[in-house]
């Protein structure tokens, strides 16, 4: 027998996918160029709001070399996609209602074709009058987004009221208020929105793409084109990048019904950089107004706030965001009495959607800035007014659920303030060089995880001994970058006794794996592993049970599996496991399971949309993060000096993976809080490429401190929680506070630029060095 | 497609730029191409300059001067021996230059022609009273800084010259000669503003020579000869210094774009200058 690995272990590095990207092996959806391949593209709107009157499309047809140039007349099947609404056309019929809506689109040879049949595309459109605050989209009279709606341009008022609701301010000794504006945030995967796609001579359409969401993909697309979705396939390579981007539909519905005219051909399509920018959903930008009320001792009593979020022109998940923003928006603490209240609103601005943190971000930069106004109100350390107030296992958190998982929020309190970092701050504030000022921020956050009531939050895991005697994984989920899809392996591996040789990957594709929901919600390992786990245990019970009837052994207990092997112990003989699947019947060699995520119980607002979008939430991750920042008084230029996170995010089942998912989310976070705009006034966007729409680079990021507090929590795969975005809900309120405390005043509008920071400085003292 | 040529002589570049008029020169092409992609301008061909090797070199040629060839990459600028004993606030511009890929790839001769008063060795070049050898096939020519750089992209390049290099003469003892740069980031990062400051003090610590050039607050790279003036016989204190900055506050004309406004511009214009009395203290 060959010389084996052991079998994988739980709780280690590496990352198993690391070596084949880092070599260039491995093929991403963009990497895929099959022969005789077609180009697709659309022409988009440039106009934020205006009516289509017509579209001449006769000179690009006539260029050589162009296949087809389609338009909404073309769509065979439901001309609207979307996740809860079905709002949004795969091509405009009637109106465009942003710059990045797709009015038609080409089929070509090569691309240099499809670009110039594009250019040849004249669109008659008639500009209509927009609407673009979402505050002013309120008011009666102002131009409709979509005018079918009775609810004019609201997508989702949503309200949720504990205790006396608002009118317990006025019991309350101390009370700080505050408005806060949150940028517009992109994305900027590095794979940018692309696929390709294929009909068979069986007349099934097959679409290979980079995708969060595959078997969703295919109920949307199935509709577009008029299919049952058995007759569609959608295979999901590892995803260059997502973070919620890709999360619905981008390119697929366009690829389809590319392939539906390709004559049997595949086609590519493929965005560049700056149409990517220009058509792809953002962070919803945000107006909050906070006033947060305590007692004397810093006892949390009451908090009043008002969230509108600017969804753009359609719902595309906008909903789904402003409730869980809602649900986050008193933060880690214990309140009795609450009045949220949040409007997601529709305008002409550019596209607004899911992004890693989901809602999340723009409540937690309120609540954690209003949180150190209050310490300075109270005299009381911002580490101290957290600790009296944090939620803890069995507590009723503020939207009114009992906290039954896992809480390990104290603890993370308790790990930051023991730390060097946090200890030694005030010394180190006290060493800021001339003509510098420092300082320290803190944000205390949770997180939570999954799709909550209404939607069944599933995962279907399948397993199978292959006839040559390895285990493949049928991992329905894809992996965006994050690394499950290795845990998927590594999970296997620890189970069935196997090395890496032993295992096979079959990533998402609707015909091979089974559905297991979407790569989002911090839900991806918790969920899929929930399943994996219970599917792995059956395939291996059975595989020692029917060893042990071939070997004659006295029971499956003496049988054990390792690498590519069967083991009776009391005699160490062993059967090669290729030669165990030839004796079994291949539905024998198969195991799947089904798992749907528990659901809360109690139901703390009875408005069913808010259900629907997903309130409430049982099952959250916490964190601490903390911020060390140096501010130059000559410039306003900001440097984050240190950067720590302690999170409980559950059990680690691979620290390398969790602390890149801790380290990327800060990174994305410093660039929210510094950096990231995307201004769109009059819904024209004023960044068209990386060259003015600015995320941090190396040099401009500290070294991030990751430390674990897990906890065990009960209802996940080996105690494991989420920790996909609890590392980007703390970083912009971490430095807002600690920039407050450099400057001696709040900055209220992010990023934080070195203008609004030297704007800031021009309104306070100069410091006594 | 479009055809690239790559010369290997100047003779054959004179050749193929009498051939292929309206033929784009390409160094690097780290602006060039990005210009191509946004669809500003549509050259019939290119014309690359890398095989040229005498457009590459760095040497003491004249007694006197220092020569940097157009086609020396900012990376071989940074490391070279030359450039780092004579000349450290060229080395300061190029030390926060785009990222080390951009270095690798850009040239300073891309940097003058492209002309932009973002320019990050253009600064650093104003203050050293540097000049530029323009060559075309029949003939040579030298001009100062300002002379060759007209406006935002404009240079005093006519059509079959090319920029051959750029000739520093011998420096007095600078006391300090310091480069900043204010970006929106630590790299890859276009200049919001920069200052370049070449200072001389006696031993009594007067200010006996100042040479100040800004990037980023102008149609081009600006001296402010008046900035310059008032430092003079001065110590370099925080007095003299906000009395230099003010004056430079008045005599730049910065504007608002994308990355800041011109209040900020002008504002930090001015701060930078402060700076110099922490470096020379
Ligand atoms: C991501 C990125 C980051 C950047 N960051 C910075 C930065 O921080 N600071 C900065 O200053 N610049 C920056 N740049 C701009 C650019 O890299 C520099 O200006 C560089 O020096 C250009 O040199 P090049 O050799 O690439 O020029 P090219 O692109 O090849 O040429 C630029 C122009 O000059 C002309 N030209 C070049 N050489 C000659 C010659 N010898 N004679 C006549 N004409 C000539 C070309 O025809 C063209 O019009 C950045 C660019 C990118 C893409």
């Amino acid at each position: 027998m060959t010389t084996r690995e052991p079998p994988l272990e739980i709780g280690r590095p590496p990352r198993l996918d690391a070596a084949a990207k880092a070599s260039g092996a491995e093929k991403f959806a963009c990497d895929h160029y099959p022969p005789g391949v077609l180009w697709a593209g659309v022409k988009r709107a440039g106009l934020p709001h205006a009516r289509l009157r017509g579209l001449d499309l006769a000179a690009a047809r006539a260029l050589p070399g162009v296949v087809a140039v389609l338009t909404a007349t073309d769509v065979p099947g439901v001309n609207r996609q979307g996740v809860v609404l079905k709002d949004q056309p795969v091509l405009v019929a009637d109106k465009a209602r942003y710059v990045g809506d797709a009015l038609a689109l080409v089929l070509a040879s090569d691309q240099e074709t499809l670009a110039r049949a594009l250019r040849l595309i004249r669109a008659d459109l008639e500009p209509l009058p927009g609407v673009f605050d979402p505050e002013e989209a309120l008011k009666p009279g102002a131009p409709l987004v979509h005018e079918e709606r009775p609810q004019g341009n609201l997508l989702l008022e949503g309200r949720v009221v504990t205790g006396q609701g608002a009118a317990a301010l006025e019991d309350c000794p101390v009370v700080v208020e505050a408005s806060y504006d949150l940028p517009r945030q992109e994305h900027a995967y590095l794979e940018t929105e692309n696929g390709w796609a294929q009909r068979g001579e069986d007349g099934r359409v097959t679409i290979v793409v980079s995708t969060q969401t595959p078997f969703r993909d295919r109920a949307e697309v199935a509709e577009v084109l008029g299919l049952e979705p058995g007759q569609v396939r959608i295979v999901a390579p590892y995803a260059g990048g997502a973070f919620g981007g890709k999360d619905g539909i981008t390119v697929q519905s366009l690829l389809g019904l590319a392939a539906l005219h390709a004559g049997g051909r595949p086609v590519k399509m493929w965005l560049e950089r700056e149409e990517s920018l220009l058509a792809s959903s953002k962070r919803h930008p945000a107006r909050l107004h906070y006033r947060l009320g305590a007692d004397q001792e810093g006892r949390l009593q009451a908090l009043a706030m008002r969230a509108v979020y600017d969804t753009g022109p359609y719902d595309h998940l906008g909903g789904a965001v402003l409730t869980l923003g809602l649900e986050h928006a008193a933060g880690p603490y214990r309140i009795a009495h609450v009045d949220l209240h949040g409007l997601a609103v529709y305008t002409n601005n550019p596209l607004s959607g899911a992004f890693r943190g989901f809602g999340v971000p723009q409540v937690a930069a309120a609540m954690e800035q209003a949180m150190d106004l209050l310490a300075g109100r109270l005299g009381l350390d911002p580490l101290e007014l957290r600790r009296r107030n944090a939620l803890r296992r069995g507590d009723i958190n503020p939207v009114g659920v009992t906290l039954t998982g896992s809480t390990g929020l104290a603890a993370c309190l308790e790990e930051v303030a023991a730390h060097r970092l946090w200890r030694g701050g005030q010394a180190w504030r006290k060493e800021a060089p001339p003509g510098r000022r420092r300082g320290l921020g803190l944000a205390a956050v949770m997180h939570g995880l999954g799709y909550g009531p209404i939607i069944p939050d599933v995962a279907n895991a399948k397993i199978e001994l292959t006839a040559e005697g390895v285990f493949r994984v049928y991992c329905g989920v894809v992996d965006m970058g994050q690394g499950n899809a290795g845990t998927c392996l590594q999970l296997a591996g620890m189970v069935l006794g196997q090395d890496l040789a032993g295992l096979e990957l079959v990533l998402p594709d609707t015909d091979r794996t089974l559905p297991s929901g979407s790569a989002s919600a911090s839900r991806t390992t918790y969920v899929f592993a929930n399943a994996l786990l219970p599917a792995a245990t059956a395939l291996k019970e059975r595989l020692l049970a029917r060893g042990a009837d071939a070997m004659f052994a006295a029971s499956p207990a003496e049988m054990v599996l390792l690498p590519g092997r069967l083991k009776h112990l009391p005699s160490g003989r062993e059967l090669d496991l290729k030669r165990l699947a030839s004796l079994l019947d291949p539905a024998e060699r198969t195991a799947s399971h089904r798992y749907r995520a528990p659901v809360v119980p109690e139901r703390p607002s009875p408005d069913p949309a808010l259900q629907l979008h997903g309130l409430p939430h049982g099952v959250f991750s916490y964190a601490v993060h903390l911020a060390r920042v140096e501010v130059d008084e000559l410039t306003g230029l900001v440097r984050v000096c240190d950067y720590l996170v302690a999170a409980d995010c559950g059990q680690v089942l691979n620290p390398q993976i969790w602390e890149q998912q801790m380290q990327g989310g800060v990174a994305q976070g410093l660039g929210y809080a510094l950096l990231e705009d995307f201004p769109a006034p009059e819904g024209l966007p004023q960044c068209r490429d990386l060259s003015t729409y600015l995320i941090p680079t190396s040099l401009d990021l500290p070294e991030i401190k990751c430390l674990a507090v897990p906890t065990w929590e009960q209802s996940g795969p080996l105690g494991l929680k989420g920790c996909g975005e609890i590392g980007i809900d703390g970083p912009l309120p971490a430095v807002g506070n600690a920039l407050a405390q450099a400057l001696g005043r709040h900055l209220v509008e992010a990023p934080f630029t070195p203008e609004r920071v030297l704007a800031a400085l021009n309104q306070t003292e100069p410091s006594a060095s | 497609m479009r055809p690239v040529h790559l010369p290997s002589s100047l003779a054959e570049l004179w050749d193929l730029m009498a051939a292929h008029p309206g033929a784009a020169l390409l160094a690097g092409g780290s602006d060039l191409l990005v210009r191509l992609r946004q669809g500003l301008g549509d050259p019939p061909a290119l014309i690359g300059l890398e095989r040229i090797v005498e457009l590459g070199r760095v040497q003491a040629q004249e007694p006197g001067w220092l020569f940097l060839g157009a086609m020396a990459t900012h990376s071989l600028l940074l490391e070279h021996p030359l450039v780092r004993e004579h000349l450290p606030i060229l080395r300061q511009a190029l030390a926060v230059l785009g990222s080390p890929l951009i270095r690798n790839q850009g040239t300073l001769g891309g940097n003058l022609c492209t002309a932009s008063p973002a320019g990050d060795t253009l600064a650093p070049l104003y203050a050293l009273e540097a000049q530029v050898e323009v060559r075309s096939a029949s003939a040579s020519r030298r001009l100062g800084m300002g002379d060759f750089i007209l406006g935002p992209g404009r240079t005093a390049l006519k059509p079959g010259e090319v920029l051959y290099g750029v000739w520093v003469p011998q420096q007095p003892a600078w006391s300090i000669a310091h480069f900043e740069k204010v970006g929106r980031r630590q790299a890859l990062a276009i200049a919001v503003v920069s200052l370049a400051a070449l200072i001389a003090r006696d031993e009594s610590g007067l200010v006996t020579r100042a040479r100040l050039a800004w990037g980023s607050v102008g149609p081009t790279v600006l001296r402010v000869p008046a900035a310059e003036e008032a430092l003079l016989g001065r110590p370099l204190d925080d007095a003299s210094l906000q009395a230099a900055a003010q004056l430079a506050r008045q005599a730049l004309s910065p504007i608002d774009d994308g990355r800041a406004s011109a209040a900020y511009r002008r504002q930090v214009a001015g701060n930078l200058l402060l700076r110099l009395a922490r470096r020379g203290s």
